[in-house]
């Protein structure tokens, strides 16, 4: 193992990439990466500020000048990690606290890594008495098509985020292609167009205008002009907007087919009803003491279940976990309850990443102090 | 109008047992009453404020915190006011007792400055219209846009609002002349006390029953038929019903609501509104408007048993949650008299002392004599601690007082085992200056009110909130303790650079330390993304509290790392662990300026400008020191080198 570590300390490539010097800066950039996106969430909200420091590989700022992002500066420290591991790292009894802190710090990155990729998350709004199968997402949007005939429903979908004016998109079960004549990810709509031009659209929409992004990218409702071609002998244009409650209809001949800009959908492998919702506050105050979700979980083998959830305790089932989150009460006074939906398939790697790490400091504390103590 | 006069009637009529002959206190600002001397009895009562059971004098400390930013007035107890307050109002409008911190909100408001910043009602009463406009004004500005003045504004407008509703509380017992009576044959009708003309609301409402009698006739007849007397009972409905609209929703919710599985408490006004009907109830205010009657009359004694028969009442109609809120009075009424925290305080302040005097008469007995002191403090830190988590039934700390509290203690223990193990001052000097400012600090923060506030619905897990706010509230000692002895470092590196074994130990402990802070607040962050993900599906979120606790530990690995790779000696990890505090402080409640972000239930106001001066003293401490103690140090091993 010695002999393999010295060759590998040979490589000139490998001896720089496991520098202390490179650990040093990049501890660096990301100090001032967390604390410049930090102060940066309070102008641009929680979301914009994550996209631009910390999930991207590069940023300019002042217009043009160029900063890496948390992501490149991530991936350097994991290979310095990795490099430093092999090659630097002192492998003895008395070093044991510092290797298996730094082993726990490279499971935290993979635990990362597989989290970043792995996770998906969504929320279900039900009204009490409400049940669902699908959960949408919080800001992403796309285009779904599907067929009126049949009991089942066969969405085929398109994301809309690669959108722009001249995109293409094919349908071919249906025999129909759809292109992009003009696309805003925010927008504001209004019951009157310009003379003349003539859109479908299911609720009388005519026209768009576009509006600059909000912080809180949940706020944007996209909507865009759409050329749909193969229903029937002439092209249809057709309005969608992200806030309409119901699809675009396109009749050719016997077939109807639906058109509708949406929140991404996702499935979920069984039913989730809400029974009931119950919101306490401390007494004579608006302080909420508790959040309470009653939830009937049933599955396809006809399995049913009855599950509370509530702040810190909530629904897992499988990959998938339900957490309540928010809720409203309508006008008429009728209670609905948002359950935000993660799908994480390493959800416990982080658990156990921070357990080594601490567990290797906590080593390494006390053969310091041990050690100390004997010199004392 | 009429019909619902009736009803009102009608409704408080329902059980009204038959009129009882009651003295009945005269109120007039000129006249003072003879008051009961001792409050004993009724600071016990409990009190439903801010969603917890609590005795009243808890509740009176809290509100006078809340005007003045002091527990007390006068030298004299916070209950002695906030009983002058309920019972006999107009003797307090000359107590200065309201605050006023920005001299440009008085300015605005044409007072003249007081020297201890310091109004009373009376004062601020020519200047209420423009004071309610300027406040309407800045509750339109969204509250992290709004200046210090808008916000003192804001902040004095609510409090003079406060206080006006708690002297109107008990105003259902005060005699008023919108229940005079001059014509005897009514107040014989209503047998009320003869020898009167004067009557309370409270007088008035105990003959709803009467009343309604005289009235269900004058329905059947024309009003040009009503007689005088049938138009003064019609004037006394009337204004029942209009005090009781005036009156409705004020503070002070001490009658306990006689609906089932209802924790809503009620003011006694209220109570005699919605729930007059109720036996126990009924009896319930009462006994507060015998109180009155004592207090005025100067009876100690009735006044006391009336206290207790109202503790006894409620005692025995509340059970469950609210009945074990109510056993923990007489503990917490321990807590406020003993003031434990005040004891640390003095006993930390006491410890410094001995060590700054040790300079002058340097004695054997000084250290361990400042150690037991430093103990002794730490024994009532520890009593503060236990009380308080036996009265709230949850772990140590859940609001930002109580991370001060709490990062004080640790801090003391930290200073006593480095001094245990070092045994030369250092560890007493940092325990007794880390357990007086922080506890200091904890002090400017509960003149907000009442410390052991309610938790947020997502705080309400005491697992979670036992192991990630106490870990990361440690690793927040640990690194101020290290930045602490960085100073100490620098300073030793000026004062005494020939001594090696000093600086080396200085060194040694500002190491151990530190790294104990880089431990202890990895370990809170990560626990804190367990916590998060069982609550909010995610392990991380870069939420910015998140990432102020990131940026402590990055710090900290930055520091060890520069020190391992030689990039940088003592002087540099001294420097290092020196502005490590910065970081802290920016982590624990810099971050919550920003006003983002899921941990919304830690924020507060008014620390920027603190943290912004401890900014500059500290950039200030660091010009000065480094470069001088780098001069001497050089210099001595310069010297040192030539000798050899």
């Amino acid at each position: 193992m010695n002999d393999f570590r010295k060759k590998l300390q040979r490589y000139p490539v490998i001896k720089f990439c496991a520098s202390m010097n490179i650990t040093l800066v990049c501890l660096v950039l990301l100090f001032i990466l967390t604390l410049w996106g930090t102060i940066d969430q309070a102008r641009n909200g929680l979301f914009l500020a994550q996209e631009r420091f910390f999930n991207s590989f590069f940023f300019t700022f002042g217009g043009f000048i160029p900063f890496p992002g948390a992501r490149l500066v991530l991936w350097i420290l994991f290979i310095n990690l990795v490099c430093a591991a092999v090659v630097r790292l002192v492998y003895r009894w008395a070093q044991s606290g510092i290797i298996v802190t730094h082993f726990g710090l490279l499971f935290f990155f993979v635990a990362a890594f597989v989290t970043f990729h792995g996770t998906q998350e969504s929320n279900i709004t039900l009204m009490e008495g409400e049940g669902a199968n699908v959960s949408s997402a919080y800001h992403d949007w796309e285009l779904a098509v599907w067929h009126s005939e049949g009991k089942e429903r066969n969405v085929a979908a398109y994301d809309a985020r690669e959108f722009q004016p001249g995109k293409k998109m094919d349908f071919p079960e249906y025999g129909l292609y759809v292109g992009v004549v003009d696309y805003h990810p925010n927008s504001e709509a209004y019951g009157e167009g310009q003379e003349g031009v003539t859109v479908l659209n299911a609720s009388g929409i005519r026209s768009l205008k576009p509006v600059s992004l909000y912080k809180e990218p949940e706020r944007n409702i996209p909507g865009g002009i759409f050329l749909v071609k193969g229903a029937g002998p002439q092209d249809v244009r057709v309005l969608l907007y992200g806030g309409e409650a119901n699809p675009t209809e396109i009749r050719t001949g016997d077939s109807l087919y639906y058109i509708h800009l949406r929140r991404q959908k996702f499935p979920l492998p069984f039913v989730v009803r809400l029974k009931d919702f119950m919101m306490e506050f401390h007494p004579n105050t608006q302080i909420a003491r508790s959040y309470k979700s009653l939830v009937e979980v049933m599955t396809p083998d006809g399995a049913s279940r009855e599950v509370l959830i509530s702040m810190n305790q909530p629904l897992r089932h499988k990959n998938f976990t339900l957490y309540q989150s928010s809720y409203s009460v309508d006008e008429a006074g009728r209670e609905s309850s948002t359950l935000a939906v993660v799908r994480n398939a390493g959800r416990l790697l982080p658990y156990w990443a921070s357990f080594i790490t601490f567990a290797g400091l906590t080593v390494h504390l006390l053969i310091t102090a041990f050690k100390a103590k004997l010199k004392h | 109008m009429y019909k619902k006069i009736i009803l009102l009637v009608c409704f408080l009529a329902i059980g009204i047992p038959l009129a009882f002959a009651q003295p009945t206190c005269r109120l007039d600002s000129k006249i003072k009453p003879k008051r009961a001397v001792s409050l004993k009895a009724f600071q016990e009562i409990p009190v439903l404020s801010e969603g917890r059971i609590k005795p009243l004098d808890t509740y009176a400390r809290a509100l006078l915190l809340q005007f003045s930013g002091r527990s007390s007035f006068q030298r004299k107890p916070a209950m002695e006011w906030l009983g002058r307050v309920l019972f006999a109002p107009a003797l307090t409008y000359d107590d200065k007792v309201f605050l006023i911190n920005n001299p440009e909100a008085a300015t605005a408001l044409k007072i003249e400055p007081e020297p201890k910043h310091r109004y009373s009602f009376s004062q601020l009463e020519p200047g209420l219209e423009k004071l309610e406009e300027l406040a309407r004004l800045a509750d339109k500005i969204e509250e992290k846009n709004r200046s210090v003045v808008e916000r003192e504004v804001l902040r004095l407008y609510q409090n003079l609002m406060m206080y006006v509703r708690h002297t109107e509380a008990l105003s259902f017992a005060f005699p008023s002349s919108e229940f005079q009576i001059t014509d005897k044959e009514i107040i014989g009708q209503l047998n009320l006390p003869a020898r009167q003309e004067v009557f309370s609301f409270y007088d008035i409402v105990s003959k709803a029953e009467i009343l309604q009698r005289k009235i269900r006739r004058l329905h059947e007849i024309g009003r040009e038929q009503w007689s005088g007397q049938d138009k003064d009972f019609l004037r006394l409905m009337t204004n029942l019903y209009q005090w009781s609209m005036s009156y409705r929703d004020l503070p002070f919710h001490v009658v306990p609501t006689s609906v089932r599985d209802q924790e809503s408490w009620l003011s006694p006004q209220d109570a005699i509104d919605k729930e007059f009907f109720n036996e126990a109830v009924r009896r319930e205010v009462g006994l507060l408007r015998d109180m009155m009657v004592y207090y005025w009359n100067g009876e100690q004694l009735p006044f006391d048993l009336a206290a207790r028969s109202l503790k006894s009442s409620v005692v025995m109609r509340v059970g469950g949650k609210e009945g074990k809120a109510i056993n923990k009075i007489p503990l917490e009424l321990f807590y406020n008299k003993a003031d434990f925290f005040l004891w640390a305080k003095l006993l930390y302040g006491l410890a410094f002392l001995v060590f700054l005097l040790s300079f002058f008469f340097p004695k054997v007995f000084a250290r361990p004599l400042s150690l037991g002191v430093i103990l002794a403090g730490l024994v009532f830190h520890c009593c503060a601690f236990v009380l308080r988590m036996m009265i709230m039934a949850r772990p140590p700390v859940t609001n930002l007082f109580e991370t001060f509290v709490f990062v004080s203690f640790i801090s003391v223990v930290l200073g006593v085992i480095i001094e245990l193990v070092n045994k030369r001052w250092l560890g007493n000097v940092v325990a007794s200056v880390c357990g007086l400012v922080f506890l200091l600090i904890a002090e400017k923060f509960s003149a907000e009110g009442d410390t052991m506030q309610m938790l947020a619905a997502v705080l309400d897990s005491n697992f979670w909130l036992a192991i990630h706010v106490i870990s990361i509230t440690i690793g927040y000692a640990g690194c101020c303790v290290a930045g602490l002895i960085g100073h100490f470092y620098l300073l030793q590196g000026i004062r005494y650079p020939k001594e090696k074994a000093l600086l080396e130990s200085t060194y040694q402990n500002l190491i151990g330390t530190l790294g104990f802070g880089l431990m202890m607040t990895f370990f809170g962050t990560t626990v804190g993304g367990i916590w998060a993900d069982q609550s909010w599906g995610r392990f991380w979120g870069w939420d910015p509290k998140e990432n102020g606790a990131l940026l402590i530990v990055l710090w900290c690995a930055i520091i060890f790392h520069a020190k391992v790779g030689r990039l940088i000696g003592p002087l540099g990890v001294a420097v290092g662990s020196v502005l490590g505090i910065v970081v802290v402080m920016w982590a624990w409640f810099g971050v919550n300026l920003l006003s983002v972000g899921l941990h919304s239930y830690g924020f507060t106001s008014g620390v920027a400008t603190g943290l912004l001066v401890y900014v500059i003293m500290e950039t200030i401490f660091l010009s000065v020191t480094v470069p001088w103690s780098q001069r001497r140090l050089a210099a001595f091993h310069q010297a040192k080198m030539k000798k050899d």
